[in-house]
């Protein structure tokens, strides 16, 4: 019994385990291919071309666990983006100061979706196309064409590597990683899991629909908002357009990650496994001299095959429940 | 001496969804230690009482006192703080949670920003599950994984668990198969000083347990006695509304000789299997059974909505083959749905709409809709199933479940079915609705239609039938004809009884309105 408890638990989660595999196993072909992956200086390039797609997804993931839609992460990254380019210089708020005031907005614009899904009860999906037109529309006003500066300390600190052996782009995402290993223990984080599974048993069992929701909302909009800060360090220069391609891409990660995308089921581990799955794949293909255009079939075709496997998991898991009813 | 407070007091509470009045104007009285029983009909307001008692929905109208305080809970935490706990009906347990997670719920990690430490958890829940009973269920198995029953339990202990003042109860035995373990618990919880509401439609348990009984009929208390004073006949007689034998339309058979209209042969799918039946024009063939017996399959199969496995269905004695519900519609066979909201209505579209559907196509000028060729077709079919005009703009959700089932038999018949299968016509329904739905069955069938009807309702089956199929096990068990049609006669076959006087002794007084 508890071993087969085990196993269908293994299985329940296929998607982060089977993601980082796939991840890790592509990552070992570039590797072969180009063996200055496997220097510091390789490792820290593919975290930091990762870590704006990955973080932006942990957000997502809080969101789509809820059973929530959620396309405002990209407006709130253009923002993010065109804020920390006006603002970090010399003469402005500097790194820590246009941090603050990126996450005020992030928490704003998540607070702005919270409201509407669940205290006006929206349908998430227009409500938050509403937020997110709105806000590259923001982004435009502020910044008009692309330009503006990045403050120095922001662009070499955040992308660099501690000491030469440890970059700070796997620190950041370790960060967030164990961030969300204590939240998912707590009760709003089961909380978040209960409403995306069953929002009506959740409710009858004594959970705060509203608040739940609220919260997601807002813990995806600061996610986002960090996602845009990390994207200016990486880019040292703003444009409002420039994250516009990152909207699918995040949806794809949470989905190749296996949580579901109709809520309550997944993590926010098989999402990281997922935007590093996006992000070596274009590695590995340009290693092996497959032609750029190529690689949105692969991505496409990898998406399809994690959604599959995610089917098949729960096949297994079927069948392993049915023998144990036996 | 003051007599002691009572330790519920509901007084004119009233609740409407649109032009449905789910109650109105119920007050009575629960003492502490006692066992009072709700019983009522489909959709006679059980269930929104349990609701409003629970914080779930706020009742329009009325007030409430817990022990003397007033009570009127937001929400279910409310409820629970005051000493409220609902096991429910539709059960309330999150499925991808675990059985430790979900007893603990909303809070499993305790108050303020702790973690759930799952090990301790599970041995608490451990603990629980022991205490109440159930210990063969393992705290950390995944709730979506175990069978209804046993998550039934677990609801029942969810409720319990929390020690609570009043204890509410909502059909906690659908899914039960050992009711005495519940029995025991309620009478456990009775002597530490819980009043317990218990909702049922079965008598046998009432009878068993309660003190005293409260009858809602159309959303109003038509009854609160003690249980002892009443007879089965009384008790089943408020929740109706009528006396069981009178208000069935008396009328001779309309039977017409062969072709039958409708000719089935060794007919098998999943769910069913190895049935045979011929319907008759101008017949209406009823047929019976205990829940999943197999009678809903047998509705689906003949409407085309699943594969045959094996057999002939044959329509005017025309070899027909339903590949899908549109094919079977053509050759005039149509399907009344089992459950109407889910699957009988379009719940955006007005009235008039859902109406007209089947023959929208028909309704054209120039390949454009033309509103006024629909009105004219809908108004020609609704006196006959005594539809209101009035309601046809309204969007049909905003109709009473009577009115509803009118509407769906409408657009069963505008496309000029010569079979209805109906399936469980009368849930849900008010009895001025059924005393239309019975006169449209007579006449369809007197027109030369014919009906196959399925219902939990036995005594529409004995007072409306020409003939009674009985179905036991995804069998059928035996044919009843008129004269012999009895409630007594049906019940022994649907319980698997060939002998009649046993199943008498044994199952007339347990069940006179067989399970939903």
């Amino acid at each position: 019994m508890k071993i087969t408890v085990k196993i269908r638990r293994a299985l329940a989660g296929g998607g982060a385990p089977f993601a980082t595999v796939v991840c890790l196993l592509m990552y070992a072909i570039y590797a072969v291919r180009a063996p200055s992956a496997l220097s510091i200086f390789g490792i820290t390039n593919v975290l930091n071309d990762a870590i704006v797609l990955a973080i932006g997804s942990v957000g997502l993931t809080v969101v789509v666990l809820a059973g929530e839609f959620d396309l405002s992460g990209v407006g709130v990254i253009a923002i993010a983006n065109v804020l920390v380019a006006t603002t970090s210089g010399a003469t402005g708020l500097g790194a820590v100061g246009s941090l603050a005031l990126v996450l005020a907005i992030g928490l704003l614009v998540g607070t702005i979706n919270g409201v509407l899904v669940a205290l006006f009860h929206l349908q998430s999906l227009a409500a938050t196309i509403g937020t997110m037109i709105a806000c590259e529309g923001v982004a435009l006003l502020i910044l008009p064409a692309p330009g503006g500066e990045v403050a120095d300390n922001i662009a070499t600190g955040l992308t660099g590597d501690v000491a030469g052996v440890m970059p700070v782009a796997l620190l950041i995402l370790g960060g967030f990683a164990a961030a969300w290993f204590l939240f998912k223990r707590t009760s709003l984080g089961v909380a978040i899991y209960a409403t995306g599974a069953d929002a009506q048993a959740a409710r009858l069992s004594g959970i705060n629909l509203r608040r739940t929701r609220l919260v997601a909302f807002m813990l995806a909009g600061l996610c986002y908002a960090f996602a845009g800060y990390m994207l200016s360090a990486e880019t040292g220069t703003g444009d409002p357009r420039v994250s516009s391609a990152l909207l699918l891409f995040m949806y794809a990660a949470v989905a190749i990650g296996g949580t579901s995308l109709s809520g309550g089921k997944g993590g926010v581990f098989g999402s990281l496994a997922g935007a590093g799955i996006l992000t070596v794949l274009q590695k590995m293909l340009f290693a092996l001299g497959v032609a750029e255009f190529y690689t949105n079939i692969f991505n496409g075709i990898v998406m399809i095959c994690a959604l599959l496997f995610g089917n098949l998991a729960s096949l297994l898991v079927g069948s392993v429940r049915r023998q144990v009813a036996k | 001496m003051s007599p002691p407070v009572p330790a519920l007091e509901v007084r004119a509470i009233g609740k409407r969804y649109g032009a449905t009045v789910a109650l109105e104007d119920v007050s009575f009285a629960l003492h502490a230690g006692e066992v009072c029983g709700l019983l009522g009909e489909n959709g006679a307001g059980k269930s929104t009482l349990v609701k409003v008692l629970s914080g779930v929905v706020a009742p329009d109208s009325g007030e409430m006192w817990i022990g003397g305080a007033v009570y009127s809970p937001r929400n279910i935490n409310d409820a629970r703080s005051m000493g409220v706990a609902t096991a429910f009906q539709e059960l309330s347990l999150v499925p991808t949670l675990s059985v430790a997670v979900n007893l603990f719920l909303p809070r499993p990690a305790g108050r303020g920003f702790g973690l759930v430490r799952l090990r301790r958890l599970e041995q608490e829940a451990a603990r629980v599950l022991q205490v109440y009973g159930v210990a063969d269920i393992h705290p950390g198995a995944l709730v979506g994984e175990l069978s209804l029953g046993v998550r039934q339990r677990i609801e029942i202990v969810r409720a319990m668990m929390r020690a609570p003042r009043l204890l509410l109860l909502d059909e906690p035995t659908s899914a039960l198969s050992d009711r005495e373990w519940l029995f025991a618990l309620i009478s456990r919880a009775l002597d530490a000083g819980t009043s317990v509401l218990y909702i049922s439609h079965k008598l046998d348990e009432i009878r068993r347990i309660c003190h005293r009984c409260v009858v809602l009929r159309n959303g109003r208390k038509v009854l609160d006695s003690s249980v002892a004073a009443l007879s089965d006949a009384e008790i089943f007689s408020s929740m109706a509304g009528r006396s069981l034998v009178e208000a069935f339309p008396v009328a001779s058979s309309a039977v017409q000789p062969a072709p039958p209209a409708l000719s089935v042969k060794n007919l098998t799918a999943e769910g069913i299997e190895d049935v045979h039946l011929t319907l008759a024009r101008g017949e209406i063939l009823g047929v019976a059974g205990l829940e999943g017996q197999g009678q809903s399959s047998l509705f689906k199969a003949l409407a085309g909505l699943l594969p045959l496995r094996h057999g002939s269905i044959e329509v005017a004695g025309r070899r027909e083959i339903f590949h899908s519900p549109r094919t079977a519609r053509r050759a005039g066979v149509v399907l009344v749905p089992e459950d109407r909201k889910e699957e009988g209505i379009f719940k955006d579209l007005s009235t008039l709409a859902n109406i007209s559907l089947p023959v929208i196509g028909q309704c054209h000028r120039l390949r454009f809709i033309d509103r006024r060729v629909e009105r004219a077709r809908v108004e020609q079919i609704i006196p006959i199933v005594e539809l209101a005009e009035r309601y046809l703009p309204l969007n049909i959700e905003a109709l009473s479940g009577g009115n509803q089932q009118k509407a769906v038999l409408a657009q069963a018949l505008i496309a000029g079915a010569r079979c209805l299968l109906l399936f469980d016509p009368t849930r849900g329904v008010d009895v001025g609705a059924k005393q239309s739905i019975y006169r449209l069955m007579r006449r369809f069938a007197e027109e030369g239609g014919a009906i196959l009807f399925y219902s939990t309702e036995l005594d529409e089956l004995v007072h409306l039938c020409d003939r009674c199929l009985v179905i036991y096990r995804n069998r059928i068990a035996g044919e009843v004809p008129r004269a012999a049609l009895s409630q007594e006669r049906i019940l022994a076959l649907a319980s698997g009884h060939s002998l009649p006087q046993r199943a008498e002794e044994e199952h007339f007084a347990e069940k006179p309105v067989v399970a939903r």
